[in-house]
C-alpha cells in the first residue's frame, strides 16, 4: 500500500497562493466574506500563512502554504468521538461528513488549523458559480457538488484525483496529482509515495535539507517542506 | 513512553480496522433494523454516507483552449466546459511563454464569467445630472435601440465634419479587439484613441527607446540568466507578464545547475523581496542614482564588457566621465540611503556573475522623470554586455498576420486625424509620448485643444486605475454623450449614457499575442467556451454592428474584414496555421529566438546602442520645450519634485499592487477578496502599513481607522503596523475601493488613487504614482 505524501520546496515557492485558489476550485470548497474572515469562520481547506521576524530593516517574512499536513499519528481521529474522521490505509486523513456531530474537538486537537467547521447556511449550490441555481448533474465527477453545513471538513489530498486515477492505471505523482500540485506555477510541490524510494518524491526528499511543521508533536506529518 | 505507544497502538488500530469494522456493525445493524421493520430513513442515511467513498461516473466534460484576460499578459489557458458550464481553467501547456502555467487569477476567471452582478442588456441612463453618489436610474433598452442611437449621434458629429471630437477608451482588451478599436478610430477620424498604457509602462519604453531605439517593454531571458538586480519591480506581484515569473522563478532556484541569485532594490519588503535572496531598502525615487553609482563601480574597476562596449554601443566616453565625476557610490550612497559597501559589492557581483540583468519596474519608474530612470537603469545592462544574449534582455518579436485592406480615408476623417490629439502626446509637452493617458481629465475639463462631444470607452476604468480619480470624474460629468461598453457597471461606466453588455473574455473571439511576452512569437486563440450569458455581445461584434449603422466611410472601413469577430479572427490568423488546428491547440508559436542581431537590432541614429541618446537629440532640435539644453541627453538622477509640502504632508504615499488586484475594472471576486494580501494575512482590505516608529511619532496603533490626506483629498483606512514598511513612508495597496457595484467589492476599503495628485514624466507621458505626500491622523 503506498503512502501518500507532499512535498513542498520553499526555495521555489512565489507566495502567489495558485494553490489556496486551485483548491477552492476543484474541491467547491465555500468562499468566504468580510463578516466571516473577521470572526474566522472562513473554510479553507488548503491555506496560506505568513510568519514574520525581525525588525526594519531586518525583517524576514516566510510564507507557508499549508494544505493539511495527513499526519501519521493524528491527533484529530484519536478525539473524534463519532469516529467521523478516519486514515485510509493509504494514509489520506478523510472527514466523513454524515457521521460528523459537528463538535469541533478534531479543530481543538489539530494542530495545523486545517480544520475548518461549516457555518455555511444549507446552501445547495456551487460555490463558485457565485449566484446560480444548484444543479447536481453538472457537477460531476467532482465528489462534493454541495455542502453540508454543521460539520467539519479539511484537505483530502484530492482522493478523489487518486482513486480515479488508481483504476484508471496512472501513475500517482506524476500523471495524477492534487489540484494545487498541479496549479503550482513554480513547480514547487511534488506529490507521491512515501513509501517507495524509487519514487520522484524520496529521491527529492533525499537529495535536500526538510522539515516538517511542529515535528516536536510526533504528529509525523506527510507534508514535508524544502527550505531555503 | 507507554502512554505514547497506547495512543500510537490505538491510532494504527483506527487506521485498519475503522472503516470496515464500522461498516460491517452498521450492516449487521440494518439487517436487524430491516427485519424489525424500522424507518427506512436510516436506510438513506447509508447510502448518502458512503457517497463521499465513491466518485460519481458522469460527463467528463470538455477542455477548451482560450486565453486569459485577468492582466495584461494574456495566457494560454484551457478551460473545462461540463454539461454547459465551465468548471475549471488551467493553463495551455502549448504556451510556452509560462511553460503552461497560470497564476491564482487565471483560476479566478470562474467567478469573473459568474459574477452574479454582471450587466446583460443595454441600459440607458435617465438620471441627466452626474457623479460618483448619483445614481444613473438605469433603463433597459433593446440592442437595437442602443445602436441606433449611438450610430445616430456618431453620423451626425461626423456630418458636422468633426469627427476628432469623439473620444475612445480603450482598457484592458484583446488585441483582436485592440486592433479593431484602432481600426474604428481611423475610419472614423479621430486621433484620440486613449489606451491605458500611459499608466502603466510608457516610462520603462521610452527608456528603452533612448537607449536602444525600441519602444517596447522588454523581455528578459530567464531561463539563462544568473544574476538579477530588479529595481522597483514586483517580479511576483505585478511585473507582466506574471505566469511567466512565477514559472521561471521555480526553475531559476532549483531547476538548474546554477542558480539565479536575485537582488531587490526597493523601499517595502514586498513579497518579491521576501523571496528575493537579498533586499535592499531604497529612498523612494533614488533608483537612478543607484544605478549610476553602480555603474560608477562597473566602470572605474573596468568590470564592464569591453568587446560589446567597444563594437556596439556610441557616447560611452561622455557616459563615463559623467558616472565617473557625478556618481561616486559615497555620494550616491547620501541621496539612495545604501551604504557604500552594499553599492561596491552589488556592482562587483552584477558585473562578474553574467549573463546578468538588471530589471526596472513601475515602482522606480512611474516618477516624473522615470524615462531616464530606465534608461539609467538600462545602461547597465549595455555594460555587462547583456543585450540580445542568452541570459540577457531580448527583444520582442511580433507576428505577421494577414494583412487587410487599408483604411479608405475620406475628407472628413483625414481633417480629424489631423487635429492634435487631446492628450497633446508628442507636442511639446510630452515630446516622444505616444499616449498620455492621465493628461485626458485636464483636457476634458478645460476643453483643450477642442472640447469633446462623444466618448466611448471599452472596457476602461480610468477613474479607478488613474492618480486622481476625482479630478477624472469632473472630467466624465463634462462629456455630453458617454458610451460604456463592460461586462459591468464599473465606477466609470457609471458615468455612462449608455451602457452596453460586454462579454467576458470567455464568451469571444480575438486572438493574442505577446508583448510582454518571452522574445520568440506566440499568437493564442480567444475562443467562446460558451454561448455569450444573457444578451451579452463581443465588443468585436458590437463594433461590426455600430459602423454597419453608421454607413458611409466607416461601414466601407468594416466591410472588407469580415461581418463579426469570429470571421475577423480567422482572417487575421489565416497566414499562420490552419483555423481547424488552431481552434484545437489554441496556440501558434513561430521560430525559435535569434539571439546577437546586433547589426540589425539598434533602431538608433547611430544603429547601435546609445549612452548618449540620438533619439533625444533629434527631439531637441525639433522641439525644445520638452527637453531642455545639454545634460539631458544621457541617464541622470533628477530629484524628486514632491507633490504636496514637506512640513505640512510629511509621508510619502507608496502604494503597490498586489498580484490578487484584477486588471479589468472589477474586484468583484471572493476568492481574490479572502486572499488579497499574503504578506499581511489579510483579505477584504486595503490597510495602510506603516512603521512602528512612524505610528508611534503619530500617536497611532494598529487597526486605528485614520484619514489619509494630501492636497488633493483624503481617503480612510486602517492601520496595519508593519516591519516591511521604513519610516516615514505609508504603503496602500491598489485594487480596493471601489464604489460603483458589487457585494464582494463595493465599499471595501480605499483607492489610493484618490488622493495621488496628477503628474508624468515629461518625456514618456507616464503618469507618476509615487511623488505625493500625506498626512495621516485619526478619523
Amino acid at each position: 500500500m503506498p503512502k501518500w505524501g507532499m512535498v513542498i520546496d520553499l526555495d521555489k515557492c512565489v507566495g502567489c497562493q495558485a494553490c489556496v485558489v486551485a483548491c477552492k476550485e476543484e474541491n467547491n470548497v465555500p468562499h468566504g466574506s468580510p463578516e466571516e474572515q473577521r470572526t474566522r469562520r472562513e473554510i479553507f481547506w488548503h491555506k496560506m500563512i505568513a510568519v514574520t521576524r525581525g525588525k526594519y530593516p531586518h525583517v524576514r517574512t516566510e510564507l507557508l502554504p499549508m494544505p493539511c499536513m495527513q499526519c501519521d499519528h493524528p491527533p484529530c481521529v484519536t478525539v473524534c468521538p463519532a469516529k467521523a474522521t478516519f486514515r485510509r490505509e493509504d494514509g489520506i486523513i478523510m472527514q466523513y461528513y454524515r457521521r460528523c456531530i459537528g463538535c469541533k474537538y478534531c479543530m481543538v486537537a489539530c494542530p495545523y488549523g486545517a480544520r475548518s467547521f461549516n457555518y455555511k447556511t444549507q446552501e445547495e449550490r456551487p460555490y463558485h458559480h457565485q449566484d446560480e441555481p444548484p444543479d447536481r448533474k453538472s457537477r460531476e465527477p467532482w465528489p462534493f457538488p454541495t455542502r453540508t453545513q454543521g460539520v467539519v471538513e479539511k484537505c483530502t489530498f484530492c482522493f478523489h484525483r487518486i482513486d480515479q486515477g488508481l483504476k484508471e492505471g496512472k501513475k500517482i505523482g506524476i500523471e495524477v496529482v492534487p489540484a494545487c500540485v498541479e496549479a503550482c506555477p513554480s513547480q514547487a510541490r511534488t506529490f507521491g509515495d512515501l513509501d517507495d524510494p524509487q519514487s520522484p518524491i524520496s529521491k527529492l526528499l533525499a537529495s535536500r535539507a526538510s522539515f516538517r511543521l511542529r515535528e516536536e508533536l510526533s504528529t509525523h506529518p506527510k507534508v514535508i517542506y524544502l527550505s531555503r | 513512553m507507554g502512554g505514547k505507544r497506547d495512543l500510537r497502538e490505538s491510532l494504527s488500530e483506527g487506521k485498519e480496522t475503522n472503516r470496515p469494522n464500522l461498516y460491517l456493525s452498521r450492516r449487521k445493524f440494518l439487517r436487524l433494523t430491516a427485519i424489525t421493520g424500522l424507518s427506512a430513513g436510516i436506510l438513506r442515511i447509508k447510502k448518502d454516507a458512503f457517497a463521499i467513498q465513491s466518485i460519481p461516473s458522469g460527463s467528463k466534460g470538455k477542455w477548451i483552449p482560450t486565453s486569459c484576460l485577468n492582466c495584461s499578459a494574456r495566457c494560454g489557458i484551457n478551460v473545462k466546459v461540463q454539461n454547459g458550464r465551465v468548471v475549471q481553467i488551467k493553463g495551455n501547456r502549448f504556451s510556452l511563454v509560462s511553460e503552461g502555467q497560470i497564476c491564482p487569477r487565471g483560476h479566478i476567471g470562474l467567478q469573473v464569467l459568474y459574477d452574479p452582478e454582471r450587466i446583460f442588456t443595454p441600459l440607458k441612463r435617465t438620471e441627466p445630472k452626474k457623479g460618483r453618489e448619483i445614481d444613473p436610474q438605469w433603463k433597459t433598452i433593446s440592442w437595437d435601440q442602443a445602436i441606433e442611437e449611438i450610430a445616430r449621434k456618431l453620423r451626425s458629429l461626423r456630418e458636422s465634419q468633426t469627427p476628432h471630437q469623439l473620444l475612445l477608451f480603450s482598457g484592458l482588451n484583446s488585441r483582436s479587439h485592440e486592433d479593431l478599436i484602432s481600426r474604428f478610430a481611423e475610419a472614423y477620424g479621430t486621433p484620440n484613441l486613449i489606451s491605458g498604457e500611459g499608466l502603466e509602462d510608457e516610462a520603462e519604453r521610452a527608456g528603452h527607446w533612448m537607449a536602444d531605439g525600441h519602444f517596447e517593454p522588454f523581455v528578459y531571458d530567464l531561463d539563462h540568466t544568473h544574476y538579477i538586480l530588479s529595481f522597483g519591480a514586483d517580479l511576483l506581484e505585478s511585473t507582466p507578464p506574471v505566469a511567466r515569473w512565477l514559472r521561471k522563478w521555480g526553475k531559476m532556484r532549483r531547476e538548474r545547475p546554477i542558480r539565479t541569485k536575485v537582488v531587490d532594490i526597493q523601499p517595502r519588503y514586498s513579497l518579491t523581496a521576501s523571496k528575493s535572496d537579498e533586499w535592499i531598502p531604497i529612498l523612494p525615487g533614488t533608483d537612478a542614482a543607484l544605478a549610476m553609482g553602480i555603474a560608477h563601480v562597473i566602470l572605474k574597476e573596468a568590470l564592464f564588457d569591453q568587446e560589446f562596449v567597444k563594437h556596439w554601443t556610441t557616447g560611452f566616453e561622455q557616459y563615463r566621465e559623467i558616472v565617473l565625476k557625478e556618481y561616486k557610490p559615497e555620494t550616491v550612497s547620501t541621496l539612495t540611503g545604501v551604504s557604500p559597501e552594499t553599492i561596491y559589492r552589488i556592482a562587483r557581483e552584477f558585473a562578474q556573475t553574467r549573463p546578468s540583468l538588471a530589471i526596472a519596474g513601475k515602482g522606480a519608474l512611474a516618477w516624473p522623470g522615470g524615462a531616464y530612470v530606465s534608461y539609467a537603469i538600462h545602461c547597465l545592462n549595455a555594460l555587462v554586455g547583456s543585450i540580445d544574449i542568452p541570459g540577457g534582455v531580448l527583444y520582442q518579436e511580433f507576428p505577421e498576420y494577414r494583412g487587410i485592406p487599408k483604411t479608405e480615408k475620406d475628407e472628413i476623417g483625414q481633417k480629424g486625424l489631423g487635429q492634435i490629439p487631446i492628450d497633446f502626446r508628442k507636442s511639446e509637452l510630452y515630446p516622444a509620448a505616444r499616449v498620455v493617458t492621465n493628461q485626458i481629465p485636464n483636457s476634458l475639463i478645460e476643453g483643450k485643444p477642442y472640447p469633446i462631444k462623444i466618448a466611448i470607452g471599452f472596457n476602461s476604468n480610468f477613474n479607478m486605475t488613474a492618480p486622481g480619480s476625482r479630478v477624472w470624474e469632473e472630467a466624465l460629468q463634462k462629456i455630453p454623450f458617454y458610451v460604456h461598453i463592460a461586462p459591468f457597471v464599473s465606477e466609470m461606466a457609471r458615468f455612462a449614457d449608455i451602457l452596453l453588455p460586454a462579454t467576458t473574455y470567455l464568451e469571444e473571439w480575438g486572438y493574442e499575442h505577446s508583448s510582454p511576452g518571452a522574445g520568440f512569437v506566440e499568437v493564442r486563440i480567444k475562443q467562446p467556451v460558451l454561448k455569450p450569458i444573457g444578451e451579452s455581445k463581443s465588443i468585436g461584434d458590437i463594433l461590426f454592428l455600430l459602423t454597419e449603422r453608421i454607413q458611409g466611410t466607416v461601414a466601407r472601413a468594416f466591410k472588407p474584414i469580415g461581418s463579426c469577430a469570429e470571421e475577423f479572427v480567422r482572417l487575421r490568423t489565416s497566414s499562420l496555421l490552419p483555423w481547424e488546428e488552431f481552434l484545437k491547440k489554441g496556440v501558434w508559436r513561430g521560430g525559435g529566438y535569434e539571439y546577437k542581431k546586433y547589426s540589425k537590432i539598434f533602431q538608433t541614429p547611430s544603429r547601435k546602442f546609445e549612452f548618449v541618446s540620438g533619439h533625444l537629440k533629434i527631439l531637441q532640435n525639433e522641439k525644445k520645450k520638452g527637453i531642455g539644453q545639454g545634460r539631458t541627453l544621457w541617464p541622470h538622477y533628477t530629484k524628486v519634485n514632491w507633490l504636496g509640502d514637506e512640513k505640512q504632508y510629511p509621508i510619502i504615499l507608496f502604494p503597490y499592487q498586489p498580484l490578487l488586484m484584477f486588471e479589468n475594472g472589477s474586484q468583484n471576486y471572493p476568492w481574490a477578496q479572502e486572499i488579497f494580501l499574503p504578506m499581511q494575512g489579510v483579505g477584504w482590505a486595503s490597510p495602510a502599513e506603516m512603521n512602528p516608529e512612524t505610528a508611534k511619532a503619530l500617536n497611532l496603533k494598529d487597526r486605528d481607522r485614520v484619514w489619509i490626506e494630501s492636497p488633493f483629498g483624503r481617503i480612510q483606512t486602517l492601520i496595519k503596523i508593519s516591519e516591511g514598511v521604513p519610516p516615514n513612508l505609508v504603503c496602500i495597496p491598489f485594487g480596493q475601493g471601489h464604489t460603483s457595484y458589487g457585494k464582494w467589492q463595493k465599499g471595501i476599503g480605499c483607492n489610493p488613487n484618490e488622493v495621488i495628485g496628477i503628474d508624468f514624466d515629461r518625456i514618456s507621458g507616464q503618469a507618476a504614482f509615487f511623488n505625493t505626500r500625506v498626512k495621516i491622523y485619526k478619523a
